[in-house]
């Protein structure tokens, strides 16, 4: 078999779309390592050991507290992708945020609903439905609770089959009818704060419903199984499961592979990602990444990468001006991502998240007094401040310019100092971290 | 990076466009004001422009303007959300009602710019058998017309014929991402969420570190790439520097207390109003810009807690949208700017159990302006003729009244951007 080779550019792929990026320890472990254990580390996690590594995050010396502190959500999530010993399962939950995108829930409610998708999003996806059908945060933000038999409210389902199952292959009446067998969940308040939900019988419709061309007494449990057993349903949830990771097309024969699978796992989401990680299409233009980092992935994979902890809370604004905030999904439809990601305003915030982290973030990404050294020839200075951000991917293009920055910068008629060996620096790393390239993945 | 001879003349910065005339300031072969000069003879001072409004959800016709001559249909379908015979009219339109949150704002808000004439209303407005889910509907009205495939945007699609090849502000979204009404498949768009703070800066350079800096940046922006991922990577590079430096003579000084910007309109608070008062403050700059894209904020998606949510999303609506009209009065720019107003449907006119309503047919828009043809457009659907599915009838078509903005107001051929637009009829929108 040819191209099987297992390299550091084949683990840089596969942690940069399968998770946020690998520091130049992880590449070179797990080059070592070989491809089946570097994909069961990714897919199972460490066999021992702790699940967060490297430092808390503090900001202005104090904890993060998610509940209570503006924008501490987004960031003890961000802290979770930076420091986890399981980044598929992170990024993984980050797909499901997309998918299942609620916003404007109370945080304890967010914080909820996070936690179900972390703890289920490898397993069972009808199992995943179940739970985020009956999720309050969910429940609140599509009008599930309080629709009642008498006039049920279409919301969560016309979502359910449009953005959450099927994509297509069903009517307006189906939309009615599925509407009628979700009703009965009723919110209770609790003070003036929170609210919860609860199964109230007499508000259910009990009647039979014709859905997808059959009939019966639906309940809602009855409809998780209708569209997950619904013809569109598996390469639906395949195809866009396939372009969370590769820009790669999708063939024919491969999306009826991974609906094999899908099936034949009884609808499990791990066998799936397993086959995805596993498929040469993941590696293919090894020297040419070509998807658009989302922003989220920007900020954990160049704290990650460079082992850099969570100390100021610039990241919330940072990521809502890059038009991606945690918790805060512009709608049920998740972001538009790809390119959209890239508007004038966001390639601006990408920008100054290397301003911010190269003068106000911590070590080791804080640009020190003395990082520059007057004695480095052009490459060297390249190198050094190449291996001080982590070592991303730079093309053989943007290389050359770097190099050729180097070369120039002290022609200017003034004696060098170190003051400006260390301006170089900056330089150098805010251009590797912020430019074309550092957008790819 | 390639050398360009200082002694060009303006005629050949002219010939060669706004973004190599920003090129040469960038790297000091260049005065601004001669940048600026530039730019303002090739931004045609009278050229018309095109705002669009979205009002994200589905904005309820029967709640934003009421039938008053059919309120008694309109309560038996609404018994949550009936409607006083006491709410306010549509100045000089008797049969319709107006939600008291469109009276908010200078000069009587909404309701105030219909009965000084400014405004023409389009009840009704949507597509033959409408899609009820938000994002298919949408998508049809961003890309005008009613097709599933990707693509760019109507307006987008206009920059393409008609825009220029290097003057990214000539479409813009005041937002931190581009509208896809505005995605193009060549022309350069923009999206800008404050403008005193579009110039890029490369932290820890200065003085001449600074400006390698950003000559730098330029040129790993054209470094050659190929797909396209890496091409937008590239072409994003190099826009965001251009709109930065374009905007970079507009930004304000707090210290100095100068805001070039300003205008003679106190607006509200919110990120809406500060949108908006950008905007205004950009067209009257010879900037170029020709179509240009914001959100409404606020919930119109009411399935539930309706009057809440839609009092609050009509308010601010209001109150915005009035301070940018009269803005654009004070700076003497109105008469080329018009302004459309709309939502991806209607609502259900049978209420739901949670206070709300569910997706419908027959939504609503508007023409806003000096120049918009007032009064109301199209015919008010009938609450005595409900559909089969209980939905209101569709009395005009989106994709009429696309034509009609890309004829009538931008005075370019609409076959040019829309697919129907031999069949779809015109309407007069402007006077």
């Amino acid at each position: 078999m040819r191209g099987h080779r297992w390299s550091e550019d084949h683990v840089r792929r596969v942690f940069w779309r399968a998770g946020f990026g690998a520091t130049p320890r992880e590449a070179s472990h797990f080059a070592r390592v070989g491809k089946g254990a570097t994909l069961n580390w990714l897919l199972d996690g460490p066999a021992h050991g702790p699940q967060m590594v490297g430092h808390q995050p503090r900001v202005k010396g104090r904890r993060l507290d998610p509940v209570n502190e503006y924008g501490h959500d987004a960031l003890w999530w961000l802290d979770r992708m930076v420091r986890s010993q399981r980044p598929l399962v992170e990024r993984l939950t980050l797909f499901w945020h997309d998918h299942f995108a609620t916003a404007d829930q109370d945080t304890p409610l967010m914080l909820r609903q996070n936690h179900l998708m972390r703890s289920r999003g490898f397993g069972s996806f009808p199992g995943l439905l179940n739970g985020i059908m009956r999720d309050p945060a969910m429940q609140f933000f599509l009008s599930l609770a309080d629709s009642t038999k008498d006039a049920p409210n279409e919301n969560f389902a016309r979502e359910l089959m449009e953005l959450f199952a099927l994509g297509g292959g069903y009517t307006e009446t189906d939309v009615r009818e599925v509407a009628r067998a979700l009703t009965g969940w009723r919110s209770v308040r609790h003070g003036s704060r929170s609210r919860s939900i609860r199964w109230s019988s007499k508000d259910h419709d009990p009647g039979p419903k014709t859905i997808f061309g059959h009939t019966g007494k639906y309940t809602p449990r009855d409809v998780i199984e209708l569209v997950t057993h619904h013809p569109a349903h598996a390469p639906f949830l395949m195809t866009k499961l396939w372009a969370a990771f590769t820009n790669e097309e999708l063939t024919t024969s491969t999306r009826r592979a991974l609906v094999d699978t899908y099936r034949r796992h009884d609808r499990r989401i791990k066998p799936v990602v397993a086959e995805i990680l596993r498929h040469p299409a993941l590696y293919s233009r090894l020297d040419a990444p070509d998807m658009i980092k989302p922003p989220v992935v920007l900020v954990a994979g160049l704290l990650r990468t460079t082992g850099t902890p969570i100390t100021i809370s610039a990241y919330t604004w940072l990521l809502d001006q890059m038009g991606q905030v945690p918790f805060r999904p512009p709608s049920v439809a998740g972001w538009d991502g790809g390119t959209a990601w890239l508007s004038t305003n966001s390639m601006r915030a990408r920008v100054t998240l290397a301003n911010q982290v190269l003068a106000w973030g911590d070590a080791p990404l804080k640009v020190p007094k003395g990082a520059g050294h007057l004695a480095w020839n052009a490459r060297q200075h390249v190198t050094a401040a190449h291996d001080a951000v982590g070592r991303p991917w730079l093309s053989a293009g943007a290389h050359a310019v770097l190099v050729d920055v180097a070369t120039t910068f002290f022609d200017d008629g003034h004696p060098p100092d170190r003051d400006r060996a260390d301006m170089l620096q900056k330089l150098l790393r805010h251009l590797m971290i912020s430019g074309p390239d550092a957008q790819l993945h | 990076m390639a050398c360009y001879d200082p002694t060009l003349t303006r005629r050949q910065v002219l010939g060669r466009g706004i973004g190599l005339g920003l090129t040469l300031y960038a790297s000091k072969l260049l005065t601004l004001d001669r940048v600026l000069e530039a730019a303002q003879a090739q931004a045609v001072p009278d050229a018309p422009v095109l705002v669009s409004v979205f009002l994200p959800g589905g904005c309820d016709l029967l709640g934003a303007l009421p039938p008053m001559d059919q309120l008694g249909k309109l309560n038996d379908l609404r018994r949550s959300l009936a409607v006083g015979d006491e709410i306010p009219r549509m100045p000089g339109e008797s049969r319709l009602g107006v939600h008291p949150a469109l009276t908010d704002g200078l000069g009587g808000g909404i309701a105030g710019l219909f009965g000084a004439g400014k405004i023409g209303l389009l009840p009704g407005i949507d597509y033959a058998n409408p899609d009820f889910s938000h994002f298919h509907s949408r998508h049809f009205w961003e890309r005008g017309m009613v097709a599933e495939a990707a693509g760019p945007g109507w307006m987008g699609r206009w920059l393409d014929r008609h825009g220029s090849g290097d003057n990214p502000l000539q479409g813009l979204s005041m937002d931190s991402t581009l509208s896809p009404v505005l995605t193009t498949a060549g022309a350069p768009a923009a999206a800008i969420d404050d403008p005193g703070d579009a110039a890029l800066s490369f932290g820890g350079t200065w003085g001449k570190g600074a400006d390698k800096a950003a000559q730098v940046w330029e040129q790993l922006a054209a470094v050659p790439r190929a797909g396209a991922g890496p091409i937008a990577a590239g072409r994003a590079a190099a826009l965001t520097s251009q709109v930065g430096r374009m905007l970079s003579p507009y930004a304000s000084d707090a210290k100095a207390g100068t805001d070039p910007l300003a205008g003679p309109i106190a607006y509200p608070t919110g990120k809406f109003a500060a949108r908006l008062r950008s905007l205004a403050g950009l067209i009257a700059q010879p900037l170029g810009i020709r179509v240009a894209t914001i959100d409404a904020p606020g919930d119109y998606d009411t399935h539930d807690d309706q009057p809440t949510d839609l009092d609050k999303a009509l308010r601010e609506l209001s109150q915005g949208l009035s301070a940018f009209q009269a803005d654009l009065e004070a700076r003497g720019v109105a008469d080329r700017v018009l302004t459309f107003v709309w939502s991806e449907f209607g609502r259900r006119p049978k209420s739901n159990d949670s206070v709300g309503t569910d997706h419908g047919t027959g939504g609503i828009a508007w023409v806003q302006g000096t120049r918009a043809r007032g009064g109301v457009l199209s015919d008010v659907p009938d609450l005595g003729a409900l559909g089969a599915d209980g939905n209101l009838a569709v009395t005009i078509d989106f994709r009429r009244v696309y034509a009609s903005l890309l004829e009538g107001w931008m005075g370019t051929d609409a076959a040019e951007v829309l697919p129907d637009a031999a069949t779809a009829g015109r309407l007069a929108l402007v006077r």
